[in-house]
């Protein structure tokens, strides 16, 4: 191929790509628009087309959850999800938003379901810690070890990825999402006893972010009050915030 | 001595002096108001779960630790609340304790011709009385995976039985059975509740007879109706009266939700949806689980029903599954009056209970309010857990829970054991509390059935407790006196005999109090069909009305506070006389 012939491909490309992008947005405002009037009908119909016209895109596939769990429209999220998967086997935001997509029918399902729905969840968010392992994908696996009963021992399990979350956020900028990590990891110290570290890490957090009322909040109770407030967390019968909103927006 | 020392000692004498009876509050408040007389009392003999002996054995005794129950009821009309106790193994004896009166009890089950309830094909599961030919005589009916048995109090000690002669040989695998006159002719009818669908589980054909599945298994034994001929007899009717459910019943309880004379059925279901039928009036039920209760995923295991707020309608509490793998949560449904009910588990304080069993209304401490006591505990055994093994098949793709051979061999793991009783203590009608460990009532067997009887006529209400694979307990009420209460028992003329259904409201301290007779509510266990009211502080009472399930409202003057009462349908109002026991 000679440079010429290189240039006009990428050219081509380019402009395909941007094109397919402009599309994507255009079926995102589309969906988004039919969204806000509860139209959920067309609105999760346009956001499919834009999450599979830009799989990478994170703000068109959280958003396309965020409609599914208003529209109640779990098991349409979780059989989307499955079909672009497959197109996509290679997308980390993909099988992230699989498998939030399964942690956001835990709350309507029977208790067994929630552990085959966790059980399932935990596997996307595997396959998105081997694809891209990013402060989000080892923080979205990490916090969702902690929410296993204590008999299947895998607290330690997300205490390791949530120590590897923590490694990625401290070498780069200040987010203001990054609290979470503190907040989890001290709660996955607490988890597997260590109630010294637990308390450290939460302590780092707040220097950090000294406005934190789950920080303090935590700091400030002991022995049946804390493990009341850090089980009430973990009640797989409340709903998990899977909203993304936070990444793109600060 | 002069005046003022003898005063000073009179009163010492009188602070120091006072019975425990009427103690203060703080004194109560650490005292313990029931004791644990089982050995005492000579019924200390252990439940043995069935071993089988198929090629599923090894999975099968990890889901059949039950059969551990209770029915109480004055066989013999001397006046005291006898027991019977069912075993499980093949090899086991079921067992009538007859009360002797004095807190004692005596096994006679061989004399009476009632011990033998299990066999290589039949295992007793459960046992209920009533008195299926209106001869005012308790007839007991030995419930059993595989055929249950119709025993006929002969009235003399005896029992005979009339299984095939009424009509009741058909094989079931029942767990439950509870007795009402549905269509209020004057007859109990007999509604069965049953676990496995009705296959030989002894020697099944097919490894399929496990659950469906863990949330809505549809493949269970479901709810059998036997109406009552009148005649000794009895006719299967399920499909005629509209019970259509095939979910794995393990209890059943009945109860008139909106007051209109005819009483309504929940059914509890394990691995499934629990049942709200409503009684139309004209001899069927309705299915209006959707708007009374909706369709729930959890694992029912019992249904009692009581008025836990003194709000004029009944409530109904049923245990589910709460552990650290599994947070269903038990169900207090409060009845709001328009044939809906509202869960207040989590508010009232009694949503966790772990592994629930039983839970049965009473009100122990006579305070005018229905306390709760729950039995929980599946299996205590080694110290490995079971859960890993479960959850190992659950997460596995594609697989077949009904296939008994994908289900784990438990061994000799545990699965939610070793959990404490709880003794919901009813505040004011708004929440609970739980006082087992103070009452000593919190003991960590794996208990299964409860029946609330006042076994010694004292007013003060006594527990029976099974425990499977273990002794039972037998608690005795030895609450300070002081509290007042009022008992009857019901005798129906025109309605069936034992006034199964009549309800009774209570007025006293300005309050309407609302208890009624049932026929065997509650998991693996019946409770008296007395009916029991704790007054608190009231030294009288203003009127006591009786509404019977013929229909007739009866009204009774002002009684005599701390007595039992014999009331007869359509007897004269007045001149109603404390009843005392025959011995």
């Amino acid at each position: 191929m000679t440079k010429k012939t290189f240039s006009y491909l990428f050219a081509v490309l380019m402009i395909v790509a941007t094109q397919l992008a402009a599309a994507s947005e255009t079926d995102y405002q589309a969906g988004m628009k039919a969204i806000a009037v509860n139209d959920f009908s067309h609105g999760l119909h346009f956001l499919e087309l834009a999450v599979t016209g830009d799989p990478e895109n994170v703000r068109y596939a959280s958003e396309y959850r965020q409609a599914s769990i208003r529209g109640k429209e779990f098991d349409r999220s979780l059989k989307f999800f499955e079909k672009v998967v497959a197109d996509h086997p290679n997308s980390a935001n993909l099988h992230l938003n699989f498998g939030f997509a399964y942690v956001d029918k835990i709350p309507v399902a029977g208790s067994i379901t929630q552990v085959i729905l966790a059980n399932n969840a935990l596997t996307e968010f595997s396959k998105a810690v081997e694809l891209q392992p990013s402060w989000l994908a080892y923080y979205t696996r990490g916090e969702s070890f902690l929410f296993w009963p204590k008999i299947f021992n895998r607290a330690s399990l997300g205490v390791v990825d949530l120590l590897k979350a923590m490694e990625i956020q401290k070498k780069g900028p200040r987010r203001s999402y990054y609290v979470k990590t503190y907040i989890a990891l001290g709660d996955g110290y607490w988890k597997t006893d260590d109630l010294t570290k637990a308390r450290a890490v939460w302590q780092e957090g707040l220097k950090e972010f000294p406005n934190n009322e789950q920080l303090k909040n935590r700091l400030a109770l002991q022995g049946d009050q804390l493990k009341s407030a850090i089980e009430d967390q973990f009640d797989p019968g409340k709903r998990v915030d899977t909203d993304l909103r936070e990444l793109w927006s600060n | 001595m002069n005046h003022q020392q003898t005063l000073i000692t009179v009163l010492l004498l009188l602070i120091l002096g006072t019975p425990a009876r009427s103690g203060s509050a703080a004194q109560q408040n650490d005292q313990k108001w029931f004791e644990d007389v089982t050995h005492k009392a000579g019924i200390h003999y252990r439940h043995h779960t069935r071993r089988f002996n198929n090629p599923y054995a090894e999975i099968m005794q990890g889901y059949t630790k039950l059969g551990a129950a209770v029915a109480v009821a004055d066989y013999d009309r001397d006046g005291f609340e006898d027991i019977f106790v069912t075993d499980s193994c093949a090899t086991c004896k079921n067992h009538l304790y007859h009360n002797n009166g004095d807190f004692t009890f005596t096994d006679v089950a061989e004399q009476a011709g009632v011990a033998s309830g299990n066999d290589e094909e039949n295992a007793s599961s459960g046992a209920l009385w009533f008195d299926f030919n209106n001869d005012g005589l308790p007839d007991l009916l030995v419930v059993r995976f595989g055929h249950s048995i119709l025993y006929q109090n002969m009235g003399n000690g005896k029992f005979r039985d009339v299984t095939k002669a009424a009509g009741l040989n058909r094989y079931m695998n029942a767990i439950k059975a509870i007795a009402f006159d549905y269509d209020n002719d004057g007859f109990v009818d007999l509604f069965f509740g049953c676990y496995f669908q009705p296959i030989n589980i002894f020697h099944p054909s097919t490894p399929r007879f496990f659950p469906e599945s863990f949330e809505d298994a549809n493949n269970g034994g479901g709810v059998v109706v036997f109406h009552n001929n009148k005649d000794g007899t009895f006719t299967e009717v399920t499909d005629r009266v509209g019970i259509h459910t095939t979910g794995w019943t393990l209890d059943l309880g009945h109860g008139d939700a909106n007051n209109d004379g005819n009483d309504d059925l929940y059914v509890a279901n394990d691995f499934g949806t629990d049942r709200f039928y409503l009684n139309n009036g004209d001899g069927t039920f309705t299915d209006k689980t959707e708007t009374a209760i909706g369709f729930d995923t959890k694992k029912g295991m019992n249904a009692d029903w009581g008025d836990y707020d003194n709000d004029g309608l009944l409530d109904i509490y049923v245990t589910n599954i709460t552990d650290d793998y599994m947070r269903e949560g038990n169900f207090l449904w409060h009845n709001n009056g328009n044939l809906t009910f509202t869960d207040v588990a989590r508010e009232t304080g009694t949503y966790d209970t772990g592994w629930g069993w039983a839970g049965k209304f009473f009100d122990y401490d006579n305070d005018g309010w229905l306390d709760l006591y729950v039995m929980n505990g599946w299996v205590s055994a080694g110290k490995e857990s079971y859960v890993p093994d479960i959850f190992a098949m659950i997460t596995r793709p594609n697989v077949d829970f009904a296939d008994a051979r994908n289900w784990p061999p438990i061994g000799n793991k545990s699965l939610s054991g070793n959990e404490k009783k709880r003794l919901f203590h009813n505040e004011n009608g708004h929440t609970f509390k739980d006082e087992a460990a103070r009452h000593g009532l919190d003991s960590t067997r794996d208990g299964r059935g409860i029946a609330v009887a006042d076994f010694d006529n004292d007013g003060r209400l006594d527990l029976f407790v099974t425990n499977a694979d273990d002794e039972p307990f037998l608690y005795r009420n030895i609450l300070p006196t002081g509290a007042h209460w009022m008992g009857f028992l019901l005798e129906g003329t025109k309605s069936n005999r034992s006034a199964i259904g009549a309800q009774v409201r209570l007025k006293a301290n300005g309050s309407t109090y609302l208890r009624y007779v049932n026929g065997g509510n509650g998991f693996a266990s019946q409770s008296t069909s007395r009916v029991h009211f704790g007054l608190g502080k009231a030294t009288k009472i203003d009127s006591v009305e009786v509404r019977w399930p013929s229909g007739l409202k009866q009204t009774f003057p002002s009684l005599a506070v701390d007595h039992w009462y014999k009331l007869f349908e359509g007897q004269s109002t007045n001149d109603v006389q404390p009843w005392e026991p025959k011995r």
